[in-house]
């Protein structure tokens, strides 16, 4: 490998372009850069943006069937709302406190409270029946219901919003703790991940061969589009041309190319991995809004990547330096 | 989607519907029903009746018949205060469970028969409680079902054994197992003589006894020896001339014995027969007769043809005519059944019983004059204070499973009848329940301990058999017709027909059906089984020809399958050993051991927190509600060669998913204390006088302990270890002691159950119920349905897990695909391929194995031929690869992976083997007292032991710093005090250095310096020879040992430098 004369800049600029955008839903190609940028965006997106979540939990009362350790692990995995988590400490990190909840910078309280009296009904205790103390951090279909009550878009299926499920009590059974919710990352524990799921692909470039293609009748083209799994290419029933419909649908599969092959026709179509384009599928816990995800993530790795390029400044990069600088 | 739906609901079967189940368990329950309902009777009905003489007025009482009625009453409150009365102290015991109610759940006397699964709920119980079992000592206990030779049939036998019985004996016999009408039995052994004549044995008062055949049959009817040779040889014809062997064995036979007679006979019986001491020799005999040969035969006739029957089966069997029958073919086979077993043993404890009263009856009546025998209250009164309890006979049977009689009660063994059932997972508590034993002999006599040859003996062999119980009147429904027809040197030839209970038997499907009926299900036994021809439902002919049709049909090949091995799906796609595998495991898995776990003090429970339903199930999943104890997750897999961390069976679990809870869990385990037991009665009658109860020190006012202020652990509260979780007030002493928590990690308090307080309101008694977190780590032991176990090397970081491009899916779990291809357990990537298709889908897959083997008629003329084409293009149009394949991308990188990636999800089950409770690690620590080596086992702190083979290994390496690390330094090592002098090891001895010397030193503040100790020899008067040596402290130990038989044991100490290296020491 050629090493390029000291001073030639590699910089590229990346492009993105966002193609969908919901509240828990992002769909972007991210263009001009290479597989690690793109991956490292990803693994960032899961492991190191940080949530709030519910990390100390003390049980005053609990008899329901459920032990306090699960219980208080159920209650750890509620996404709570993390707007704010960027701008939170990380409590070990907390100089106004140690740690134990008291301090507005990096704890938030939760209480909850709920005994079952009614006959014979079974008490659902739900997320919603945590108290927060901060209004800003809350279980994520408080929000929600929040939201659409502000909205005051009040149709007739709000009423199912009846967030997520901690426990079922019987009669005279009761659950009262107060937990504290902290903000982490990823990395340590999934409940502070954001990301449901994040995923990226490169972009197929597909060409089909017009001229072997013309070469195929109508039930061999029929037969060899539906040799794909996903729909990628599609049929014209008039002109009787295979055009590519959605070739992001492709899975590199190869099932296409080993059909070509088994009906004698190699290279009846050329498919390539663009090297440098992504396309990017990013789905949230509803923690952060997608758009937040992904803004944290680039920030949260420039801050990795500005530490790095500090050491650099002190020219403190030890084994990692000598390893880049070479002989 | 309609479809979807129905077919979604988890089970076929409506909801709360356990008949399956409680068929499974029929066997257990429906023997103690017999025995409540007619085998007690019957078993009271044929005991002999006791006669006792009153030595005073030397009258002999012939109260027996009479006294049966009054003796029943008497020993009644003893034998049902077992069977009903604990019963009904049953309902507020249930919490605890620490009471001695002992009766057989279930059965008609338990106040839970027949109860719906509500009412069940309600008492804390399972919804699906099948009983069966008896509660004793908080423990739940099974008597096992025991494999017997067959009643009531003659056996030709060749064993060895038979010549033992003395000179003339051969190895030949046939014997059979005589079951009386209350269940008890005896077995005759008729042995054939070198001289052509033949024996009758069987065992009396523990010695066996050997009659000439010949008197036996004249004793039985008035018969002359024309009579007998007639019947004798009346089945052979002359043609053959075969006839001529047995006349002159018969010769023999009659006239050699002839000096015999019953009277004769009858003399050597009076000693052992009990009751018999004032009666004539012919008395004796008639009711040995009647008490020993032949039991299931009230009419002599019938016992003088059975008796004849065995000597031409025997004779047929020395002439090679017939081939003797297999003991360990299950057609000569039945089951000993729990109630069976408590009526015999119950018989056996009475007339134990009777014999001891009688011999106390007697010696009071001796002693004390005015003793009345006639005054039946007085009688009583005197027995219920000087005998034993039959009732704690039985009790202590079911508790110990030792069946304690002087007969032995003509059973196999006489241990492990009766056997813990655990309550790990439902897969073990099933297989408890249905599992015949084949007998401790049986067991023993395995020779090869290959791994890979050791079948499943009592676990899985339990074959679908179903147990008739009791026979009906009429033609019975399983009435089993064993025509072994006649043949050249096989089977002794005959028209069997059995009715009677304890037999196997299974149902097939009758092909000859009634006209214009359903073909019927028949009853079938293994003794016609031999002989039938029952082909399995394939359509095929089974490779059958015109000449033999079949008669019935299998009704589904899975017949052959345990309950266990039932679960396994697609087994059929499996390498059998592997299937094997996955019974043995199921029975050690960790899932739901119990909903009504919160009642229950198990010693150990094993508790999975988020167990989920298996997506790819077999028919037998729903039938027995097995969703009620799930044992597994549908974990992701995927089956790539990752990371090097999933060599050799080892597997990536990812850490995202255990941090969302997969594979989570907890062990209960329940301590029960009782102080009652610790104290020593100073006074018998003063209960309250036990100095120790739970408390805590008043003094104490610290909360922040476990203990609370009644002495006993707070619920919820967290214990480390060796904190006090409970603390012991000794009200003799004064004193507070409190108790540490043991092992290794934190515990929590689940439960605290107090049982009973004294007057005073002091507690006495406790169940403690600790909890303790076992979450997946490292060297958590986890395995497929399929055989494929392996353990966790590492809980790998979700973002550093492969990635699906499409789905974004990272898998839970990292399997290595060097698994499959030596094991071939094709099963279980039909079962990856199934979920995945299945929860893409939303319904569950139905993997019963051998299905394709069922005919099926009119459906589908054109099925696919394989699973695969079945299950291919419903992945295909949810737009996944027809193998079940995926593109992962790594995740370290970002790249795509050179092959496509076999990935989805499949049940696995954690199993119960977890590091925290195997991992043994020491630096120091206790030693032994004698040796000042380190102590084995890890309970005690102990280390693992560096043995002979291992120290070979530093050997052969030349490591001889580990080497003396190991065996020397981190062992005992010792320095000693040897005089070079005399070479003695032992008489080195300390001179006082100057007492007063260190006194001022003292007074002055100076520190103690430890002065340098002043050895003397003990035998050469002098200091100078003293040296200082280090060796093992064994070797001193050794010396001193040696000393003690007068053997002296000389060193001889030398600087090795000043020495040629050719001397050397």
């Amino acid at each position: 490998m050629d090493r390029p004369a000291a001073g030639a800049s590699y910089q590229r600029f990346p492009r993105v372009r966002i193609r969908e955008l919901r509240d828990d839903y992002a769909k972007f190609e991210l263009r001009d850069t290479d597989a690690s940028i793109a991956n490292a965006v990803r693994r960032v997106m899961i492991a190191e943006v940080p949530t709030v979540a519910i990390d100390l939990v003390e049980i005053e009362v609990n008899s329901s069937v459920l032990n306090d350790e699960f219980i208080a692990h159920r209650l750890g995995l509620i996404p709570l709302t993390s707007a704010a988590a960027m701008q939170m400490r990380f409590s070990r990190d907390c100089d106004a406190c140690d740690g134990d909840g008291s301090c507005e910078y990096c704890s938030v309280e939760f209480l909850l409270s709920a005994r079952a009296t009614d006959s014979d009904q079974t008490l659902e205790v739900t997320a919603n029946d945590l108290r927060s103390a901060d209004p800003k951090v809350c279980p994520v279909d408080q929000a929600r219901a929040y939201q659409q009550a502000l909205n005051a878009d009040y149709d007739t299926n709000a009423g199912e919003q009846r967030g997520i499920l901690i426990v079922k009590l019987r009669r005279g059974q009761e659950l009262r703790l107060r937990a504290i919710a902290r903000k982490g990352i990823g990395k340590d524990h999934a409940k502070w991940s954001p990301a449901a799921t994040v995923t990226f692909m490169y972009e197929p470039d597909i060409r089909i061969n017009e001229e072997l293609m013309d070469t195929l009748t109508l039930d061999e083209k029929r037969s060899w589009v539906e040799s794909s799994p996903t729909k990628v290419f599609h049929l014209d029933p008039i002109t009787k041309q295979v055009t590519v419909c959605d070739a992001e649908a492709y899975t590199y599969d190869d099932e296409v190319i080993k059909k070509a092959e088994a009906m004698g026709k190699p290279g009846l179509v050329e498919i390539n991995a663009k090297e440098d384009s992504f396309i990017f599928t990013v789905e949230t816990t509803g923690a952060i809004t997608a758009y937040e995800l992904i803004m944290n993530a680039i920030m949260v790795l420039r801050q990795k990547l500005d530490a790095v390029r500090l050491q650099d400044d002190d020219s403190d990069l030890g084994e990692l330096g000598a390893h880049l600088g070479g002989p | 989607m309609d479809k979807a739906t129905k077919s979604a609901s988890p089970s076929g079967a409506k909801e709360g519907d356990y008949a399956a189940l409680r068929e499974l368990f029929r066997p257990h329950v429906e023997s103690f029903d017999y025995f409540l309902d007619a085998g007690l009777e019957e078993m009271l009905s044929s005991i002999r009746p006791m006669e006792i003489k009153d030595p005073n007025s030397s009258t002999i009482l012939k109260n027996i018949l009479h006294a049966l009625n009054s003796f029943f009453f008497l020993f009644f409150p003893f034998a049902w205060n077992c069977f009903a009365h604990k019963g009904h102290v049953l309902p507020p015991m249930r919490d605890g469970r620490l009471g001695v109610p002992l009766y057989p759940q279930e059965s008609k006397l338990c106040h839970l028969r027949d109860a719906d699964p509500h009412k069940l709920v309600f008492h804390g119980e399972e919804s699906t409680e099948m009983g069966g079992y008896f509660i004793c000592g908080g423990m739940e206990r099974l008597i096992r079902i025991l494999i017997l030779q067959k009643r009531n049939y003659p056996m030709g036998m060749v064993r060895g054994s038979f010549l033992k019985r003395g000179p003339g004996y051969t190895d030949k016999a046939v014997v059979i197992r005589c079951v009386h009408t209350d269940q008890s039995s005896v077995t005759i052994k008729l042995y054939y003589l070198q001289n052509g004549s033949a024996r009758i044995g069987f065992w009396l008062g523990g010695r066996e006894f050997l009659l000439p055949v010949g008197i036996v049959l004249k004793a039985l009817i008035d018969t002359s020896d024309r009579e007998i040779f007639t019947s004798l040889t009346c089945c052979y014809s002359d043609k053959y001339g075969r006839g001529k062997g047995v006349v002159k064995s018969l010769e023999y036979l009659v006239c050699a014995d002839i000096d015999y007679d019953l009277p004769n006979a009858g003399k050597y019986f009076r000693s052992v027969m009990e009751g018999f001491q004032h009666y004539d020799y012919e008395t004796v005999a008639k009711a040995v007769l009647k008490d020993y040969i032949f039991v299931h035969l009230e009419n002599n006739h019938d016992k003088f043809n059975l008796l004849i029957f065995m000597l031409q089966k025997l004779y047929a069997i020395v002439d090679q005519t017939a081939s003797p029958d297999n003991p360990d073919a299950l057609q000569f086979q039945e089951a000993l059944l729990p109630g069976h077993l408590i009526t015999i043993f119950l018989k056996d404890r009475l007339q134990d019983w009777l014999r001891k009263s009688k011999r106390l009856i007697i010696e009071e009546a001796t002693k004390n004059k005015s003793f009345d025998l006639n005054n039946a209250l007085e009688v009583r009164k005197f027995l219920t204070k000087h005998t034993t309890s039959v009732g704690r006979a039985i009790e202590s049977m079911i508790k110990i499973g030792k069946v304690n009689s002087q007969s032995g009660l003509d059973l196999p063994q006489r241990d492990g009848m009766t056997i813990h059932a655990e309550r790990l997972n439902f897969h073990r508590y099933i297989s408890h329940f249905r599992s015949v034993h084949r007998g401790a002999a049986f067991a023993k006599m395995r020779t090869t301990s290959v791994r890979k040859l050791l079948p499943e003996i009592e676990e899985t062999v339990n074959f679908l058999r179903n147990l008739k119980l009791l026979a009906h009147s009429g033609i019975p429904e399983d009435l089993e017709v064993g025509y072994v027809p006649l043949s050249l040197g096989g089977a002794y030839p005959g028209l069997y027909l059995f009715t009677n209970p304890a037999r196997f038997v299974r149902p097939v499907k009758n092909l000859f059906s009634v006209p214009g009926g359903k073909q019927s299900i028949e009853l079938i036994g293994p003794f016609e089984q031999a002989f039938m021809e029952i082909r399995c439902p394939d359509g095929g002919d089974g490779g059958r020809k015109e000449m033999f049709p079949a008669s019935h049909e299998e009704i589904h090949p899975t017949a052959i399958l345990s309950v266990v091995a039932n679960l396994t799906p697609w087994s059929d796609h499996n390498q059998s050993p592997r299937n094997m595998y996955q019974c043995q495991m199921a029975k050690q898995t960790m899932g739901f051991c119990g909903q009504a776990l919160k009642f229950r003090t198990d010693v150990k429970a094993f508790h999975l927190q988020t167990p989920q339903t298996p997506i790819v199930r077999t028919a037998t999943y729903n039938k027995y509600c097995m969703d009620e104890f799930p044992s597994g997750t549908n974990a992701i897999v995927a089956v790539l060669s990752y990371t090097g961390y999933d060599m050799e069976d080892a597997m990536i679990l990812n850490k995202s998913a255990v941090d969302r809870g997969m594979f989570r869990g907890h062990i209960y385990q329940a301590s029960y204390v009782s102080l009652f037991t610790e104290c020593i009665d100073l006074s018998k009658k003063n209960r309250e006088n036990v100095p120790e109860i739970f408390a805590k020190s008043v003094l104490s006012r610290d909360t922040s302990t476990a203990i609370d202020s009644d002495g006993l652990p707070r619920l919820g509260q967290t214990v480390h270890p060796n904190e006090q979780y409970y603390s012991v007030y000794n009200r003799l002493t004064g004193t507070i002691r409190p108790v540490k928590l043991k092992g290794s990690e934190p515990a929590y308090i689940d439960y605290v159950a107090v049982n009973g307080a004294s007057s005073k309101g002091d507690f006495q008694k406790a169940n403690i119920r600790l909890r303790r977190v076992r979450n997946p780590i490292i060297g958590d032991k986890f395995s497929s349905r399929h055989g494929q176990k392996g353990v966790c090397s590492q809980l790998w970081p979700d973002i550093d897990m492969p990635f699906s491009a499409n789905t974004g899916m990272r898998p839970d779990l990292i399997i290595n695909p060097h698994a499959f291809p030596s094991r071939m357990t094709i099963a279980m990537l039909l079962e990856s391929m199934a979920a995945k298709a299945g929860s893409l889908h939303g319904k569950f897959i139905d993997a019963t194995p051998f299905s394709s083997s069922v005919k099926k008629e009119g459906k589908h003329p054109r099925k696919p031929d394989s699973i695969v084409d079945e299950l291919g293009p419903m992945l295909a149009s949810y737009g996944f690869d027809y193998h079940g394949t995926e593109i992962l991308y790594s995740g370290f990188f970002g790249t795509e992976m050179e092959c496509a990636i076999f990935i989805g999800p499949v049940y696995y089950q954690r199993l119960r083997h977890m590091v925290s409770d195997k991992f043994q690690v020491r630096t120091t620590g206790r030693i032994d007292q004698v040796t000042r080596q380190p102590i084995g086992g890890r309970k005690h702190g102990g280390g693992i032991r560096f043995g002979e083979m291992e120290r070979d290994a530093l050997l052969a390496h030349g490591s001889s710093y580990l080497l003396h690390d190991r065996l020397h330094s981190c062992s005992d090592y010792h320095i000693a005090d040897v005089c070079s002098l005399c070479g003695s090891l032992l008489t080195a001895t300390v001179i006082r250095s100057d007492t007063q010397k260190k006194d001022k030193r003292e007074m002055l503040g100076v520190p103690t310096v430890r002065p340098a100790k002043n050895l003397v020899c003990h035998a050469c008067k002098t200091s100078k020879g003293m040296e200082t040596v280090a060796m093992p402290y064994v070797f001193r130990y050794l010396a001193a040992e040696l000393a003690a038989m007068n053997i002296k044991l000389e060193l001889r100490l030398s600087n090795k430098s000043e020495l040629p290296p050719s001397q050397g020491s």
